[in-house]
């Protein structure tokens, strides 16, 4: 999460101008602290070098200057780098208390709080929010872009290397605003090839067997399918929740607090707000062959 | 030779305050009511200090337990709100209301009721504020409770009680500000220009200024939010065409100059500390402009709390760029402190230690906040600990070392002891390193990744170690702020007992020796920048011949000198009221209307009104006897200063112009918002509602013109035929009336509710607003009429101010109902 360790050109260049701002900064701040000492002590004469009148200007006026308006040009160059590059792939994102919808359209998938990205290429993202205003923010790879109901804003990541990004809610935004993580996978272009593949051959096999299997039916009874959607699964179009058409092959469950283990997902399932307290979801008590067979189902959702 | 015995005797009686209870309700003593504010806000500043300390122990360790989401939320919530407005503004409000008087030399502030009413309703606010915790109704949305998370669809009840509260708070805010100005620009010695006025005084006039404007926004915004969850309107819900922007606009709109609010009152007072210490100031008219433009150009600033909600980029530019001139004002400031100190060898007392403190503090926060103002960094650690970090630097550096400085410095002229040096310095060494270990930090924790209101964070995040050092350092310096809590009531017994001039001052608070009732029964002549150290400047025999003949004078009723705003040169003895249990009966009036909003018990809010309106009339009804005393009165003759005085050389005059001033502004508020929301609209009027309706409206809205006409008659009537006079003011009654009347039966038969759209709601807001400005015209007319025919004789004289008061007020109204109408029903259909 260091915004001083980026791992990609947007997040690289704004580094840099930190580490120039706080060289210059410094150096600008023990001035001052250097002249405070000055004055205080037993000097020949009561009167600051430059005179009362030169000194004010030279340390109030020429002083900031001298430092500000390069700043502000080199700030301003970082803007025009920092301009979103034409032509990426696009990737929306909605922002939801407190969890982030993923959408690639271009593929058609749908997911949660994990965005897979080719490394070394840059993605433009939409962002936008279903309820309050949420911030997208992947420290490592860019700065802030606030997500506002109705309306959506535009903004972009690059990852040079692949590598798993963490991402979190950048504007406070209710009670788990803390826990309103994701992540950034970045693969090679071969590897984010290859998952693309895999989650549309996924839904393709999901199509072909419709087999009623025990857990759907759970899932079904439980509520689970009011308020999620799964493809390829009639009752389960619920908008609140995450879209779990691919849980299975997610990282992480409860927006990047949890890893996605059978246990952790059993857990999550009958008390959300253990580890999430304030969490939308509802604890739900099943019986364990039910729990169990449930788990199995969301298992194969990869 | 000196005053008459039986004048003194006479105008020590007329001075005198009531005291004990409940005589402590209808004070009205400027000093007294001061030190309750000061004392009030520390309150609140230890209760939100406590929850930053409960903060801090959750924080200490990753994944902690001690408090759950929701209880996090909500304090620091409450902190920030509570350091904000019950704490910062009002304590210096407290140190401004004691020491303004002191310093400009003058005998009271220019309303000394309304500086009851403001502290009474501030108190009654921050108690609303935090009686939600009574009911488990707290708000949980940040300081600046961005909509929509603040508007109906998700805050929870605890909104109320922040809205609510904070709406009373700020009409406290903006009558203290009204009342300051005036006093500051008029109210001071003879003499006294404003080139020669105290350093103090120059940051608190343009303080006082901006928070008049800042703090009527926030007072439109607020109402518009709570309008939301009370009446059903659509301000801040976009499915209704509101914007969500809106609220973040005039949120900061208010909320940047806030900063500057705070901090310019504290320069004023590093300015006279800085002062006497180096016994010289350079730079005073630097200093000044200073002041100015930091005040012109905060509010300005405001999109650069929004660098991240997608604008446009070269807006943000423009915005970078005024921040940065910011930096060349405080930057001036700084050095001309420095100047001033250079080679003086001060002695380094608890005063000059805090002032240092906060050069070192502030310089490293002004520093981060220029980094801040730089948008590409901007967006990396906006909402970051780096930026809690910030303001940190900025508040506590920037204000809160420098209110302590002003504790150690100036509590000997309250309380006649000294503060213990001692005790000073501990207190000034566990606060300037508590702080520095407390915050810094925090700047690395921002970079590595942690953001701001988060109530936990996990332990792979590698910032537990900083974190548990933030918490230790916390309770440090919060160990310091109650030490010098202690220092102040330990010297209250065991101080050393203070001298007039401790620290061999220029400013005239230590002309004085203590704190009495009535400051200066002889006034003070002012002929230098710095009057207790430049004695032997040549006197000005004119002048001093007016103090002598005012020693002790008027003696039977309150009074003091109304100068001239730029040369200090005496134009009239204006009357000071006196004591009296209207502001506080006034005040529980405002309270009921607070809290019945919240229960949403409309009759109560009613009831809450007419116990306001009826204070304000026993309030502001002048006593007989004491208009009757004012006639006898022979100082005009003697000194040649007139006592009925009309516009600026008046002061009901000029407060009436600060209500023109709240009202216009809150006007434009609303005008902007207007605006704003049309232009994110698809379509004019939204919802295809039809293009509103000229013809009537024309005559409804035209008919104010009538009554202003009436008005500014009856005005040049007056003195000629008071009979005329009154059917111009009776006339002007009825238009109002009727303009009422007509607007209510026209908003009626609307097609659009305020409930249907945000058309519908900002439509209906701006015709709310028209009714509460003709209202108060009806009631100025009314009480015209009641005073005229009270008043038998001497009335051309004694009535001149207030008739004049009307007509201005008339021609306000009339020009606010031609822009009204403009904007409501004629700009819809020009594009």
């Amino acid at each position: 999460m260091s915004t001083l360790d980026p791992a990609g050109p947007a997040a690289a260049k704004i580094a840099l101008l930190w580490w120039v701002m706080c060289g210059v900064f410094a150096g600008v701040f023990v001035l001052v602290v250097v002249l405070m000492y000055m004055a205080m002590r037993r000097t020949r004469s009561a009167t600051p070098p430059l005179g009362k009148t030169g000194f004010v200007i030279a340390g109030g006026m020429a002083l900031p200057l001298l430092v500000v308006i390069p700043l502000l040009i080199y700030s301003l160059e970082t803007s025009l780098a920092l301009r979103q590059p034409a032509g990426a792939f696009t990737i929306q994102v909605r922002g939801h208390q407190w969890w982030w919808e993923v959408r690639i359209p271009e593929h058609g998938i749908v997911t949660a709080n994990e965005i897979h990205i080719p490394a070394g290429v840059p993605i433009r993202l939409e962002l936008t929010s279903a309820d309050v205003i949420h911030s997208f923010w992947v420290p490592r790879l860019h700065g802030k872009m606030d997500m506002i109901p109705g309306r959506t804003n535009t903004f972009w990541i690059q990852a040079d290397s692949p590598g798993v990004y963490r991402g979190q809610c950048g504007e406070y935004c209710g009670t788990q605003h803390a826990k309103m993580s994701f992540e950034v996978v970045a693969l090679t272009p071969d590897e984010y090839r290859a998952w693309v593949d895999a989650r549309i051959a996924e839904r393709k096999k999901r199509r072909e067997v419709a087999e009623p299997s025990r857990g759907k039916v759970v899932f079904r009874q439980a509520g689970c399918a009011v308020c999620h959607t799964v493809s390829h699964f009639p009752e389960a179009t619920g908008l609140a929740g995450p879209n779990l058409t691919h849980l299975g092959s997610r990282r992480m469950i409860a927006a990047g607090n949890l890893p996605n283990t059978r246990t952790e997902l059993v857990n999550w399932i009958v008390n959300p707000h253990t580890a999430k307290p304030g969490v939308k979801m509802p604890a739900t008590q099943l019986p364990s062959e039910d729990l169990n067979a449930l788990v199995d189902y969301l298992e194969t959702l990869k | 030779m000196s005053a008459s015995p039986e004048d003194t005797k006479a105008f020590n009686e007329t001075w005198k305050e009531p005291s004990g209870f409940p005589g402590g309700l209808a004070t009205v003593d400027n000093i007294r009511i001061g030190v309750r504010y000061m004392a009030t806000a520390f309150s609140f500043f230890l209760i939100a200090g406590v929850f930053a300390l409960l903060m801090r122990i959750q924080l200490a360790v990753p994944d902690n337990h001690f408090l759950g989401p929701v209880d996090y939320n909500r304090l620091f919530t409450m902190h920030g709100t509570t350091m904000m407005y019950l704490f910062a503004v009002p304590f210096m409000e407290g140190l401004a209301a004691v020491f303004l008087p002191f310093m400009l030399g003058t005998r009271e502030l220019a309303y000394p009721r309304l500086t009851a009413l403001s502290y009474w309703v501030y108190l009654f606010s921050g108690l609303t504020f935090f009686s939600g915790y009574l009911f488990d109704m707290v708000a949980d949305v940040g300081w600046f409770a961005y909509t929509p998370l603040s508007a109906p669809a998700f805050a929870t009840s605890g909104i109320d009680f922040w809205l609510v509260g904070l709406g009373a708070a700020e009409l406290a805010g903006i009558a203290a500000g009204a009342e300051l100005t005036v006093s500051i620009l008029k109210l001071r010695a003879p003499g006294m220009s404003l080139a020669k006025m105290p350093l103090f005084a120059w940051a608190w006039l343009v303080t006082a200024v901006m928070i008049v404007f800042a703090f009527t926004t926030l007072f439109v915004a607020t109402v518009l939010l709570e309008s939301d969850h009370a009446l059903g309107t659509h301000f801040f819900s976009d499915a209704k065409g509101g914007n969500h922007l809106l609220w973040q606009h005039l949120f900061w709109f208010f909320g940047h100059p806030e900063v500057y609010i705070i901090f310019l009152p504290a320069t004023g007072i590093v300015s006279m500390i800085v002062g006497t210490f180096s016994r010289r100031l350079h730079g005073y008219t630097l200093i000044v402009v200073g002041i100015l433009v930091t005040g012109f150009l905060s509010f300005g600033l405001w999109v650069h709390h929004m660098y991240t909600t997608g604008l446009p980029e070269l807006s943000l530019y423009f915005f970078a760029s005024a921040s940065l001139v910011i930096a060349l004002a405080s930057g001036t400031q700084i050095f001309a402190w420095l100047s001033s100190l250079w080679g003086t060898q001060p002695k380094l007392l608890a005063p000059l230690l805090f002032v240092l403190g906060f050069m070192f503090i502030f310089v490293l926060g002004g520093l981060t906040g220029v980094m801040l103002a730089i948008v590409p960094f901007d967006v990396q650690v906006h909402d970051t600990f780096f930026l809690v970090a910030h303001f940190h630097y900025v508040l506590i550096g920037g204000a809160v070392f420098p209110m302590m400085a002003a504790v150690h410095y100036w509590a000997p002229k309250i309380s006649g002891r000294m503060l213990s040096e001692r005790l000073g310095k501990w207190s000034f060494w566990l606060t300037f390193l508590g702080f520095n270990f407390t915050f810094f930090p925090m700047h690395i924790m921002g970079l590595l990744g942690m953001p701001r209101r988060v109530y936990t964070y996990r332990a792979d995040l590698g910032i537990d170690g900083l974190n548990l050092a933030v918490t230790i350092a916390a309770f440090v310096m919060a160990a310091g702020f109650l030490l010098i809590a202690f220092n102040v009531i330990w010297s209250l017994r065991y101080g050393a007992v203070a001298e007039k001039n401790p620290w061999g001052g220029d400013s005239l608070e230590w002309s004085l020796l203590v704190a009495t009732q009535v400051l200066f029964p002889r006034l003070p002549v002012v002929n230098s920048r710095h009057p207790l150290w430049n004695a032997n400047e040549p006197q000005e025999p004119e002048l001093e011949r007016l103090v002598e003949t005012l020693d002790h004078r008027p003696a039977d009723w309150r009074a003091t000198v109304l100068v001239n705003a730029i040369t200090g040169k005496p134009e009239a003895l204006v009357r000071l009221s006196t004591w009296s249990y209207m502001p506080f009966v006034t005040s529980i009036g405002i309270m009921l209307v607070t809290i019945a909003t919240i229960a949403r018990l409309y009759l109560l809010v009613a009831a809450g009104v007419v116990v306001t309106v009826a204070g304000l009339i026993c309030w502001l009804w002048p006593d007989p006897a004491e208009t009757e005393r004012m006639q006898r009165e022979t100082l005009p003759q003697e000194t040649g200063l007139p006592i009925f005085t009309t516009g600026a050389k008046s002061l009901p005059w000029l407060g009436m112009l600060f209500l023109m001033a709240v009202f216009g502004w809150s006007l434009a508020t609303l005008f902007y918002s207007y605006f704003y929301l049309r232009l994110y609209a698809p379509h004019w009027p939204l919802d295809g509602l039809p293009l509103p309706e000229l013809l009537g409206p024309a005559l409804i809205y035209g008919s104010l013109l009538i009554g202003a006409i009436a008005a500014v008659c009856a005005w040049h009537r007056f003195g000629r035929s008071k009979i005329r006079s009154q059917i111009g003011f009776a006339a002007s009654l009825v238009v109002g009336i009727v303009f009422l009347g007509l607007r209510w039966a026209d908003a009626w038969y609307l097609e659009v509710s305020p409930r249907a759209n945000a058309y519908g709601s900002i439509f209906h807001m701006l015709g709310w607003a028209m009714d509460a400005i003709v209202l108060t015209g009806v009631g100025l007319s009314a009480a015209a009429l009641a005073r005229s025919i009270s008043v038998t004789q001497d009335w051309e004289r004694i009535l001149a101010a207030q008739v004049q008061i009307v007509a201005h007020y008339w021609i306000f109204s009339a020009a606010s109902a031609v822009l009204v109408y403009a904007v409501l029903y004629l700009s819809p259909y020009l594009i």
